[in-house]
């Protein structure tokens, strides 16, 4: 064998190595979807939400529905939110068996982020939450508390059961329609009153004929962390908006906070997601560390003066680059796309009014009890006479005044 | 020379790889399912743990055959008159009631051929404005409209759907029981009642756990 023939088959190894890998990367990176434009954002939630709902990538819908479901639910436009929340309830309800992006965003050179969002349960539960408030508005409280149920069930698979379906809100509602239907709701509320770390629900008032769902605050956010940004991970907790009060003629009530969206994020333990994504860092870390040897010790191979040596010292090194390559394809990014939206405290307070017209403020307040200047929000309401009661809902990001 | 041309084949294998990889869209069913008419009692590829058209069909098909095979209705002389009151949803699933109890009546009124009657209870306000509008000559009458013709009801007609749910890492777990009765207007007996239960469960993929 001469040494130029040893070298060239040396070299031929090795770009058929490069080639092969190249090709891997191909395969792996261009098997996606062709790329479309996103849409771009005007600054106007509710028309950007639309316009990503409809020629925003699949995957996000989920996510733009329930935005945009809550950006129309605070401006009053009730059918809107009613459509898109149904139609992300009618997604996340059909997600069992075999789904081939949550299939491909589990392999090592799929992102976390490719699969089609229906959210963390804690988002999936606010949905229903929200969707339950539509149905209380419509005179449905029966399906009301069907959808409160399942935002609880949402919460229930949690790694460590002291915090398994907690939401205090949600039982307690879910008791109040009980009652008012005629049955027993006493369990639902001592599950209400156990679960609650903030503050206890009030008790039943069985006259009451306005029912008021008032949210405050600024959502968890995710965020990723880990040597690849392969752990999930919530950030939040705090607002300067602390409680609430709402006004009506002379009447007032306290909107204090009953569920904290950041302790249900961050109380559900891991998640099987988790562990498929620290097997995708360790295979990337293992890969990278492995390319990295193969690379430097097929050079160190390839200056030897044996030619045999030479040779296996560049196979080495295309083997250093290919496992290199896989590395780099390797993607154990957890996904944080988030409904930014929600608040962060949750707030429900019944009153007993006359029938008729009324103008309802809500002022929010800080840690110190003083009302934070510009953010009250008002409403003219008409009270029915009779069943069904008033329902509504006010938020700190609700546009004012309204007529609810 | 021969080392050349595995070198050659082995490039324009990789660089065909290459490219029939770009072609892939990647995308399973890229142009769509075509619209697939099914039967409403058969289960479909998009579903769910909760109620579905095949319990609707199910549950509403037995209760007619409960009604119909009732003695006091498959011999009464005449037809008792029924009255549909809501059904009460009680399971964690929100549902339209009323489907239940329109697609009872409307197989019982199909396949019963007069043997019950109902009573449309749900449109009695405009009925009431029609025949305050006869018996002050504001609009026609073929009958005299001081004469009482609305009729009473005999039995009434109600359901519940009660749930027990189950979530856990294996999966969700939901049991829907179906209940429905026919109550005596005149005595409150339950003079029927029967029942029906679905249980499914299901598991998402691992990249939603």
């Amino acid at each position: 064998m001469t040494q130029s023939s040893a070298l060239h088959r040396a070299a031929t190894a090795t770009c058929v190595a490069l080639l092969l890998s190249l090709s891997s990367v191909f395969w792996a990176g261009c098997s996606s979807s062709p790329k479309k434009e996103k849409p771009k954002l005007t600054g106007d939630p509710l028309v950007d939400g639309e316009n990503f709902i409809q020629n925003g990538p699949e995957r996000d819908r989920v996510l733009w529905q329930y935005r945009t479901a809550l950006t129309a639910l605070r401006q009053g436009k009730l059918d809107l939110s009613k459509q898109y929340l149904d139609e992300a309830l009618a997604r996340i309800q059909g997600i069992y068996g075999k789904d081939a992006d949550a299939k491909k965003s589990r392999s090592y050179f799929r992102e976390e982020a490719r699969k089609t969002f229906i959210g963390e349960p804690y988002e999936r539960a606010m949905a229903w939450f929200y969707r339950g408030i539509l149905y209380w508005i419509d005179g449905q409280p029966d399906n009301a508390r069907a959808c409160f149920r399942s935002g609880q069930v949402m919460d229930s698979d949690t790694e460590d059961k002291t915090y398994s379906g907690d939401y205090v809100l949600f039982d307690y509602l879910d008791g109040y329609v009980t009652s008012r239907l005629g049955g027993d709701g006493s369990d639902a509320v001592r599950r209400a009153e156990t679960n609650s770390h903030l503050w206890k629900p009030p008790g039943f008032a069985p006259k009451a004929n306005l029912l008021v769902f008032v949210d405050y605050g600024p959502p968890p956010t995710k965020f990723a962390t880990g040597e690849y940004r392969e752990q999930l991970r919530f950030a939040g907790g705090k607002s300067q908006i602390v409680s609430a009060t709402v006004k009506i003629g002379e009447a007032s009530g306290k909107a204090v906070p009953y569920d904290d969206l950041f302790f249900q994020a961050s109380t559900r333990g891991g998640r099987v997601m988790d562990h498929v994504l620290a097997n995708k860092a360790v295979f990337k870390k293992s890969t990278d560390i492995a390319g990295t040897v193969g690379i430097i010790s097929g050079a160190a191979m390839a200056t030897s003066n044996n030619r045999d040596v030479q040779t296996a010292g560049l196979a080495v090194m295309g083997v250093g680059v290919v496992t290199k390559i896989f590395s780099a394809a390797t993607t154990p990014e957890a996904d944080v796309r988030t409904w930014d939206n929600l608040p962060l405290y949750l707030s429900f307070v019944a009153f007993e009014v006359t029938p008729g017209e009324h103008t309802l403020t809500v002022d929010f307040l800080d840690g110190q009890g003083r009302i934070l200047a510009g953010q009250s929000k008002t409403a003219t309401i008409n009270v029915p006479e009779g069943t069904p009661e008033k329902v509504i809902y006010v938020s700190d990001k609700s546009i004012t005044p309204q007529t609810l | 020379m021969k080392s050349n041309t595995i070198t050659h084949l082995g490039m324009a294998v990789c660089i065909a790889a290459a490219a029939f990889g770009c072609a892939s869209s990647g995308v399973k069913n890229p142009s769509g399912t075509p619209v697939t008419e099914m039967k409403a009692d058969e289960r479909g590829f998009v579903t769910g743990t909760g109620v579905e058209s095949q319990d609707l069909v199910a549950v509403t098909d037995k209760m007619s055959r409960g009604i119909l095979g009732l003695d006091r209705v498959a011999r009464a002389t005449t037809p008792p008159n029924i009255v549909l009151e809501p059904v009460v949803n009680e399971t964690r699933f929100p549902i339209n009631k009323d489907i239940f109890l329109t697609r009872i009546r409307a197989s019982l009124n199909s396949k019963a051929q007069g043997k019950v009657i109902f009573l449309a209870r749900e449109q009695i306000a405009a009925l009431e404005k029609e025949r305050e509008l006869k018996r002050t000559g504001q609009v026609t009458s073929t009958s005299d409209p001081n004469v009482q013709e609305f009729k009473g009801a005999d039995y009434f007609l109600t359901g519940k759907l009660q749930g027990m749910t189950t979530k856990a890492k294996a999966g969700v777990s939901d049991y829907v029981l179906y209940t429905f009765q026919l109550i005596d207007a005149r005595s409150s007996v339950i003079v029927w009642e029967d029942l029906a239960e679905i249980k499914k469960q299901g598991l998402e993929d691992a990249a939603y756990r």
